[in-house]
């Protein structure tokens, strides 16, 4: 590909948060139409991405030639393929800073040896049939999140400039291919999402939003540990010193890690960790913390119940996604024996967040925490998927991370708009909507059988692959995880019953209680016209993907085999150049059964 | 070159090699700029005009043209005055941080000054006697002259840091800074005294020879070994490092907002360019002795700056303990010893230039009439009033916190990765948990600037001359107070600050060539 979609992808965004910036006049209607035209180019650009890649079959196929090292290493040895790649210098420095006396040398070790070459790392993106939809995902959110945000928001142009800034840092921590530029993306999308959570929301979003950044910092700073660990650990065992994750993950071939040091414990002798196991647990907080698994999850119900429903449409939709495709990106394939060493603790805590999740939101008031918690069930989900470690289960988790956003947006949008309408958000003040707003209770249906997993709608294609590949691994966990989905379906009804059916009530309902004189006074709170466009796209793909999800299984199915070859290499021999190849499903090839 | 640059009989300093006095060039053209000042104070008695902030500037200026011309023609010279001082491209990076930094100060002061009232001539000579001593500390290879430059650096600061004759809070800062500040260089001078005992040298080269020999014949020394402690000592303290940091709160609190800005930065600047030398170059056959004190001070600071400055209600305070958590991650560079070590350490002191600089100098532009701003309250809805400069401050929390987009983040990294390369893993994990701790105090500040109500009475703050983001009219009679040269300086700090954060290379490719010598 020559022409470097990437980049401009990233670009846009950042366009129009210049172009917002230099206008400082506009007026709330032209700030509104700048911001829906940039998104909507995004997506338009994501969707050309998401066509053209699935359209291409994929060209990175192992050419045997060229020395291990490198490029030409990744294109043996990785398991993973990217396409679309862009690859600039970002900083390479040439020779280390020379030393003092060259007979000093002799007394001290530390700098004799042959040691690794200075830092230097690249702007390197590509995408591959995992981060292609989740890019797609960013798009559509980001377009129904400025659709959403209402022409009457105050400060309504720095929310604006602060969404787009999101937008590119979500697009640059999804394409970017070296760890310090993922990073980099990581940590800088953090800054506009700051902004957003103390600029608007309810009256405690300052410390929510102090809450948020900590305990995400926090975990992403053993991930930048980690980053440098896996730089030098890496380098130390295979020669090659670099942060290019292409290269990274093809290197990891050729790690050889026994677990041959034990240590005692009473009386047990356990298997002392790796350096890579420990890199892989820094990294897994850092993602367990942004998905959340639930010992890391005490940021999430503050900041999801103070922000803006705009704001939570993306927030929730797309950056808690980031999580989970950080594990399957950089967890699987740059530690897989740590991968297969942790499954069960992975395991344990994903069936944890899916029950802790499903009871928390059953025990809730506020409607909005409610969604906030059953959003950690579901995102539990996912990762049980993605530590399932086999082909059905990743399926499903890639599938899955797709729904939720789908699914978690509408939920926001939906409940937003009954705290705006009624300016309460416990459930106890609501009741009986149908009638005051059927349209709404129609809409709020779907999205909440597809909350629970209905079959036919989205979530339960998803959800059915996950629990097929974790009993695979474990019937046991895979038994109590589909507890979750009957517990879903009690606080995803309850919440929709609650709200909808029954007596009609809100909140200072006034002398005269009677159905006739609450709708007489309360005029029209249906959904308007831009509520429902906001929110068709969504309800539109939850039945679509539920009807008829050959296709989008078919094309995730091959990146998830590519993911757990990559994680399948803890045997210590080459996956590209075994056996393994054979069980390459080509998505041209593969397609030919069901769809013709 | 010696030979044909040899100078007329008939000049004062004829029987000095030329090639010496270009080797000192940047420190002659700031200390006979800070007489020139002396000069023209006297020929222009009338206060609040800009002659003194011109020349000032424009001597910076020239010792910053100066610096750069040697290094850009490589016209360096490692040993000058037989070895005495040095002029290489590490003291010449050195020079660059201070001399930006103290070109920014100057900039900042006639504004500053006015709204204080304290237009005083003896501020700029004061300033420029100050930077000359950071100069000589830059290239010093002889510890006398080591000594010479930290006195020259210090005793005007002592006079600056009290400049606000009327304030109790700076007459308190200044006494506490010269009583602290002789007692450590007193330190210094016993520990340079016993180096000299022990080895008979005050040159670092030939220090360095001696230490050779002893560290190979594995003698265990304890004089040698209480002079580096007490060298130390007197180093870390000016660097106020933990556990010799007692001084800095009270000193950067009571101090004037502008001589705050200047000691924070170009004073830690100085000190650690002579700390790097010694340590990395000098002392490194005994590295095995000192790199567990340096470790353990370095985690001490980290620790004691970052959690203390959680529990400060005064902006400065808790800039002053930020600057001794900065010391702390500065030393971790130091502490590591290796190449990467000293480039990620010289990496971090200009990134911390450019983020302390522009902080200070927010505080400075908002300073008013009869106080500093010190107060959160006074902070407090900065984002309505000037968008830019709070923006601009957000900008230089985010970075001193090292998120990424700003030149924190790559100094941190290169940090880190030197201390983890070098198989120094607790250091590095002091150094990340200790940052996240930071967040509670830096995003602290940025929530009251974006959320907080602002006070009543602080609507008179001076705004930021025609830089508003709104582009409303904000040039009214007190924007003009603040002076474009301040605006400027705060906008260049935020786009420095951006700018090296995102292409890291433009400052790494310079260290590539720095070698550390002693002479």
């Amino acid at each position: 590909m020559n022409w470097p979609i990437l980049t401009v992808l990233l670009l846009v965004p950042v366009a129009g948060a210049l172009l917002l910036l230099a206008l400082p006049g506009a007026r709330p209607g032209a700030i509104r139409a700048i911001l829906m035209a940039v998104t909507a180019v995004t997506l338009g650009l994501s969707c050309v991405l998401l066509v053209v890649f699935l359209a291409v079959p994929t060209s990175g196929t192992a050419k045997l030639s060229g020395t291990a090292n490198g490029q030409a290493l990744s294109q043996v040895h990785s398991p993973v393929t990217f396409q679309f790649q862009e690859q600039v210098n970002w900083l390479h420095s040439g020779a280390s800073l020379s030393q003092v006396h060259p007979a000093f040398n002799e007394g001290n070790n530390a700098f004799n040896q042959a040691g690794p070459p200075p830092i230097n790392f690249s702007y390197h993106v590509g995408v591959d049939g995992l981060s292609v939809w989740l890019i797609a995902l960013a798009g559509l959110l980001f377009l129904v999140a400025a659709v959403v945000l209402s022409r009457k928001e105050e400060r309504l142009r720095s929310f604006a400039v602060l969404m787009l800034l999101s937008e590119a840092g979500v697009i640059g921590v999804l394409t970017s291919l070296d760890l310090v530029l993922f990073y980099f993306f990581w940590e800088a999308a953090l800054i506009p999402l700051y902004f957003l959570m103390i600029g608007w929301g309810d009256e405690r979003r300052g410390r929510s939003a102090l809450k948020f950044i900590i305990y995400t910092v926090a975990g992403s700073l053993f991930m930048l540990l980690a980053i440098i660990g896996v730089y030098f650990v890496t380098g130390a065992q295979t020669g090659v010193y670099t942060f290019d994750v292409p290269t990274l993950i093809a290197a990891q071939s050729f790690v050889q890690s026994t677990h041959a040091t034990t240590f005692s414990l009473f009386g047990h002798s356990f298997p002392a960790l790796n350096p890579q196991d420990w890199l892989f647990l820094a990294f897994a907080l850092a993602f367990a913390i942004k998905v959340p698994l639930v010992p890391f999850h005490g940021w999430l119900p503050d900041a999801y119940a103070s922000g803006k429903t705009p704001f939570l449409v993306f927030f929730t939709g797309i950056v808690s996604k980031l999580g989970a495709f950080g594990f399957i990106r950089y967890n699987l394939t740059l530690f897989p024996q740590a991968s297969h060493l942790f499954q069960p603790l992975l395991m344990g805590l994903a069936v944890a967040s899916i029950l802790y999740g499903a009871l928390a939101a059953l025990a809730q008031s506020d409607i909005k925490r409610t969604v906030a918690y059953a959003s950690i069930s579901h995102l539990g989900f996912v990762v049980l998927g993605i530590f399932a470690l086999n082909i059905d289960g990743l399926n499903g988790a890639i599938i899955q991370m797709v729904n939720h956003g789908l699914i978690i947006a509408a939920l926001f949008i939906c409940v937003g708009i009954f705290e705006a309408r009624f300016g309460t958000r416990r459930l106890r003040d609501l009741g009986g909507l149908a009638k005051a707003m059927p349209v709404m209770a129609g809409i709020f249906l779907v999205v909440a059988l597809a909350g629970l997993g209905m079959p036919l709608m989205n979530s339960f294609v998803g959800e059915f692959l996950i629990l097929l590949g974790a009993f695979q691994v474990s019937p046991a966990w895979a038994v109590v995880a589909s507890l979750g989905v009957i517990l879903a379906a009690w606080y995803m009804l309850r919440l929709y019953q609650g709200l909808t059916q029954g007596p009609l009530r809100i909140p200072g309902g006034g002398d005269d209680s009677t159905p006739a004189a609450i709708l007489g006074r309360l005029g029209r709170v249906d959904l308007s016209p831009v509520e429902i466009v906001a929110l068709a796209p969504l309800v539109g793909l939850m039945i679509l993907i539920g009807v008829y999800p050959g296709p989008i299984i078919r094309y995730s199915r091959y990146s998830a085999d590519q993911y757990v070859r990559a994680a399948d290499r803890s045997t210590g021999q080459d996956p590209v150049l075994s056996t393994a190849s054979a069980r390459i499903i080509r998505p041209d090839q593969a397609g030919g059964k069901s769809s013709r | 070159m010696t030979t044909l640059l040899s100078l007329p009989p008939w000049f004062p300093l004829h029987f000095v090699p030329a090639s010496n006095l270009v080797g000192i060039l940047p420190v002659l053209i700031v200390g006979g700029g800070s007489v020139l000042v002396l000069l023209a104070d006297l020929a222009v008695p009338r206060r609040g005009n800009l002659v003194l902030p011109v020349i000032s500037g424009v001597v910076v200026l020239g010792a910053l043209g100066t610096a750069v011309g040697q290094w850009i023609l490589n016209a360096t010279n490692p040993v000058v005055f037989n070895g005495a001082f040095a002029d290489d491209r590490f003291a010449l990076f050195a020079d660059f941080v201070v001399l930006l930094t103290a070109l920014a100060v100057i900039c900042l002061s006639p504004g500053y000054l006015r709204r204080r009232g304290m237009e005083e001539g003896e501020y700029y000579i004061l300033l420029l006697a100050s930077l000359t001593g950071m100069l000589v500390l830059s290239g010093a290879t002889n510890l006398i002259v080591i000594f010479l430059g930290v006195e020259l650096l210090s005793i005007p600061l002592y006079v600056l840091a009290g400049f606000a004759r009327d304030e109790p809070l700076s007459q308190e800062a200044a006494m506490k800074y010269l009583l602290l500040g002789g007692f450590a260089s007193g330190f210094l001078l016993y520990g340079m005294a016993l180096i000299y005992g022990e080895t008979g040298h005050t040159g670092l080269a030939a220090i360095h020879q001696q230490l050779l020999q002893g560290a190979l014949s594995h003698s265990f020394d304890p004089m040698l070994l209480a002079g580096i402690a007490l060298l130390s000592v007197g180093l870390l303290f000016k660097v106020s490092a933990a556990p010799f940091q007692w001084w800095t709160p009270d000193v950067y609190q009571g101090s004037p907002a502008i001589v705050t800005t200047f000691m924070s930065v170009a004073t830690k600047v100085a000190a650690f360019a002579v700390f790097l030398r010694l340590f990395s170059a000098t002392l490194a056959p005994y590295r095995s002795e000192w790199e567990v004190p340096i470790a353990v001070v370095a985690i001490i600071s980290m620790v004691f700056g970052n959690l203390v400055a959680v529990a400060q209600t005064s902006v400065k305070r808790v800039l002053a303990y930020s600057g001794i958590a900065q010391a702390g991650y500065i030393l971790i560079g130091v502490a590591v010893g290796s190449p990467d070590g000293t480039q990620a350490a010289l990496y971090y002191l200009a990134a911390y230039a450019f983020m302390n600089t522009g902080a200070f100098a927010v505080l400075t532009i908002l300073s008013q009439r009869g106080e500093d701003c010190d107060r959160y309250s006074q902070l407090a809805g900065l984002w309505r009033r000037q968008p830019l400069l709070a923006g601009l401050m957000a900008l230089f929390m985010l970075s001193l916190a090292g998120f990424p987009m700003t030149v924190g983040f790559f100094g941190k990294f290169f940090l880190f990765s030197a201390a983890i390369h070098d198989g120094q893993l607790p250091l590095a994990i002091w150094g990340i948990l200790t940052s996240a701790v930071s967040l509670f105090y830096y995003l602290r500040v940025i929530l009251v600037m974006f959320t907080a109500v602002p006070d009543a009475d602080s609507d008179t703050a001076p705004t930021l001359a025609g830089l508003s983001l709104e582009g409303t009219a904000v040039a009214s009679s007190t924007a003009a107070s603040v002076g474009i040269p301040a605006g400027v300086v705060v906008v260049l700090a935020g786009v420095g600050t951006v700018v090296l954060g995102i292409f890291p290379a433009l400052i790494y490719t310079l260290l590539q060539g720095i070698t550390v010598v002693h002479g």
